[in-house]
């Protein structure tokens, strides 16, 4: 982390070459203008300097008033010194490699020599440093520091005392970054060791990024374990599809099969973090629930069948219940797959009934303030859900701004949330308070409302997600909230939770004039005004009412990525690609429109859900397929302005999209 | 007969039905030409043929699973899967042990990149020649068959 000290520049001199760099940045930052680099291992860009580890030693000197150059006698540590007028820096002298040696001698002292068996081997910046910079042989011959090798922290997170350098980069993650103050050294010395407090798990909702910014393999991933050598494995930039944050991963592949996720940077939203619920969410890849190929129904059994025949039997179905059909169906669906999704019901089917939400009161979404936004705003309202849990990056940020940018934070929720921590006002609510609690803060009377008044007077922002709408009365309060917002010049922000949940918001999976929403669809199966229903990677028997209206459902197509519930009252079964198994575009809970290209081959028979759009479609209507997904978001972009940023090449970082077409129209990014 | 004709054609051909009469007369074992599969010629030392995984003498497999042959092996022909040793279950020494460890012999080159990689001396490559098969599925060479027997 830079220290920023207004925006005025000094000239400093590194390795004989003068340049201008903001006043008090740190020379390990500013050293990188010139394309050098100094290693480090406690350092991060985005955490304080500590200076633990003295890898990144260098000479410095100052220009004296003479004109000659004094150095300082010892070495100085450039991740903790601020650039100034006139310094002089040398990263490539011989004494910096010297001392360079000395230091990695030192941290290999007790380091253990089992690279062969550490997931971190090959991509360990240990390793890499001593190769570049270290001693070529051990002069060591002492018995070596002994300690428990394999020690689970969590489910998610191994220790291996043994290889930490005490670095203290985890430690100062979970102060810093994720704010639970949930690791700490133990003991000192040689014996200091990072643990939690009285040794309990390590609970964190972020603690798989501690594996990724360990410079050792002292911190490595349960599941990861022994799972491949990077160099074994193949990347694909991705897009999380756990929640709606949609953060840019690494999607790390081997032979056809995922192994991990990493975390991508990307400024505009998760910077280089993730969540563990999008870190380690996505073995359903692996499943061997996945489904591999198209089942119809024979009497009580599924039979295996081939596309063709899936097909003809759905058409079958659908025509038979003539317009009494509905489609119900998840977010983790692409933006193509959803586009076409709503065309067959809507265009090609004359059904209205389509619908994506499954929160127990329907709305739909507003958001005004994109995620990295929220860094700058005075006052934040929490309202009803806990951020850390539905909106794990959108948590960060706002922790981010209470803490570095002084935002006042007012969290007011049914249950304890991580946020109580940084917020200057937490206030427990009952679950079936919302309501209540909504009007109160509006008509500004009691002590709560003027706190909350108080922190939205300037600049401020309301924080929610659709989570709010599955307690009683969560929907109008969110209204009342809402309504609050636009009275006081703050932006409001019903964040949605659903991977593509914006996506689908926006290109109008919503039920039309007259339509059915998912609790009508139900009904409507359960009373048989609704024959036909179509599953899009859904499982209804997890709602109340579901089972009852799967069972009454005259003709019922289950489509998903893996087996479920659903699929055991279903008429025809389809295979289903997952995201990263196919091309497409997802929307972020900001708006962020974001390409995604296939990584590894969808298992079995399966299809990406919009080609199987585009081949039921083909079979009802007679007209031009989409052939690829660049077509349909062609086709999606004609149909509404505000998607146009994806029809041509979006950029690496995804674009936000306009929240009305008019916006759209006249040209307005915001 | 000329005398160029006599020394271009017939000398050549005497010379050369007296090396081979010559050969016939000498002891069996100074003969150049081996009676293969019945008799071997030796090998020499460095010889790089058929991979084998080695053991300890205690019997634990070498292989820890590590997977650096399979990033040597310029012909790619390597695939190691990794899993964990338990205490009951106990492969190698340390706490990982080579699942899958398969050899594609179709395409291997037998360089001994690997051989020089392993950190544990476990795939060594042995003057085991014989490598014809009918099927190509025959050579994909699998962890049972490259691991050596425990020896007795």
């Amino acid at each position: 982390m830079a220290v920023d000290e207004g925006h005025r520049t000094v000239s400093v001199t590194i390795n004989g070459i003068e340049i201008e760099v903001p006043q008090g940045e740190l020379i390990v930052e500013s050293v990188k203008r010139l394309g050098l680099e100094i290693p480090v291992f406690c350092y991060h860009p985005r955490m304080k300097p500590v200076g633990m580890c003295r890898m990144c030693l260098v000479e410095i000197g100052f220009k004296q008033p003479d004109g000659s150059v004094r150095m300082m006698p010892k070495p100085q540590a450039g991740c903790t010194l601020p650039a100034s007028e006139g310094m002089v820096v040398l990263t490539d002298s011989e004494s910096v490699h010297r001392d360079r040696k000395g230091v990695l001698e030192f941290l290999l002292v007790n380091h253990p020599l089992d690279c062969p068996v550490c997931d971190r081997g090959g991509e360990c910046p240990l390793q890499n440093n001593t190769l570049a910079y270290g001693p070529s042989t051990s002069r060591f011959i002492d018995l070596k520091r002994h300690l428990p090798k394999a020690y689970p922290l969590s489910q998610y997170v191994m220790l291996d005392l043994e290889r930490c350098i005490q670095c203290g980069r985890c430690v100062r993650f979970t102060e810093e970054i994720s704010g639970e103050h949930e690791l700490a050294f133990r003991f000192r010395g040689a014996s200091m060791q990072p643990s939690t407090f009285q040794l309990l798990d390590f609970e964190s909702k972020f603690s798989g990024n501690v594996i990724e910014i360990c410079p050792v393999g002292a911190l490595t991933s349960a599941q990861y374990r022994f799972r491949a050598r990077p160099w074994d494995l193949q990347t694909t930039p991705a897009v999380c599809t756990a929640c709606s944050n949609g953060c840019n991963v690494w999607f790390d592949h081997r032979a056809g099969r995922f192994v991990r996720i990493n975390g991508r940077i990307n400024e505009g939203v998760n910077e280089e973090w993730t969540c563990d619920k999008g870190k380690f969410g996505h073995d359903y890849y692996n499943s061997t629930d996945r489904l591999r190929t198209p089942l119809v129904r024979k009497g009580d059994q599924f039979v295996e069948a081939t596309w063709a025949e899936a097909y003809e039997e759905i058409v079958k179905g659908l025509e038979s219940a003539g317009k009494d059909v509905a489609g119900l169906c998840g977010t983790r669906i692409a933006n193509e797959g959803l586009f076409l999704f709503n065309r067959l019901f809507k265009q090609v089917l004359g059904s209205r009934s389509v619908d994506h939400r499954w929160t127990r009161t329907l709305g739909t979404s507003r958001v005004q303030t994109p995620i990295a936004g929220i860094e700058g705003k005075k006052g934040v309202l929490v309202f009803g859900s806990n951020p850390a849990e539905d909106l794990p990056i959108v948590f960060l940020r706002l922790r981010k701004a209470a803490t570095r940018n002084g935002t006042q934070v007012t969290v007011v929720t049914p249950d304890v949330t991580e946020a109580d921590a940084f917020a200057t006002v937490a206030s427990r609510i009952g679950q079936g308070d919302v309501l209540k609690v909504a009007q109160e803060i509006v008509d500004g009377q009691s002590e709560l409302a003027r706190k909350v008044a108080d922190c939205l007077k300037e600049d401020g922002a309301i924080v929610t997600s659709d989570r709010v709408r599955n307690l009683p009365g969560g929907g109008e309060a969110l209204r009342l909230l809402e309504d609050l917002a636009a009275r006081c010049g703050a932006e409001f922000n019903c964040y949605p939770t659903g991977p593509n949940a914006m996506g689908a918001e926006l290109l109008g999976v919503l039920p039309g004039d007259g339509g059915l929403d998912t609790w009508g669809i139900l009904q409507g199966c359960c009373s048989g005004t609704i024959k036909a229903l179509w599953l899009l990677d859904c499982d209804p028997t997890t709602v109340e009412g579901g089972d009852q209206a799967l069972e009454s459902a005259e003709f019922l197509v289950y489509q998903g990525v893996t087996r479920s519930e659903a699929t055991a009252f279903a008429n025809v079964v389809l295979p289903m690609a997952a995201p990263a198994e196919q091309d497409g575009t997802w929307t972020n809970c900001e708006r962020r429109l974001q390409r995604m290209t296939q990584a590894i081959a969808a298992p079995g028979d399966s299809k990406p859900a919009w080609r199987i759009f585009s081949e039921v479609i083909l079979r009802l209507q007679p007209s031009t397929p989409f052939f690829n997904p660049r077509e349909i978001m062609k086709a999606i972009a004609d149909a509404d302005p505000r998607f146009l940023p994806g029809a041509s090449d979006l950029p690496e970082e995804g674009a936000i999209l306009s929240a009305t077409t008019q916006a759209a129209m006249a040209g307005d990014g915001a | 007969m000329s005398f160029e004709v006599f020394r271009d054609v017939a000398k050549p051909i005497i010379a050369g039905f007296g090396i081979t009469s010559r050969r016939l007369l000498q002891q069996k074992e100074k003969r150049a030409t081996i009676q293969y599969p019945e008799d071997r010629r030796e090998q020499f030392t460095r010889t790089r043929w058929r991979h084998v995984l080695t053991r300890y003498d205690s019997g634990l497999e070498r292989c820890i699973g590590c997977s650096l042959c399979a990033g040597a092996c310029p012909a790619r022909c390597i695939y190691v899967e990794a899993a964990e040793n338990s205490d009951s279950d106990r492969r190698s020494p340390g706490e990982r042990y080579a699942a899958r460890y398969e050899i594609n012999l179709l395409r291997c080159i037998f360089c001994g990149y690997c051989q020089e990689a392993c950190p544990t001396g476990a795939i060594v490559l042995r003057k085991d020649f014989e490598l014809a098969n009918y099927d190509r599925e025959d050579f994909l060479y699998t962890k049972e068959m490259l691991l050596e027997p425990i020896r007795e």
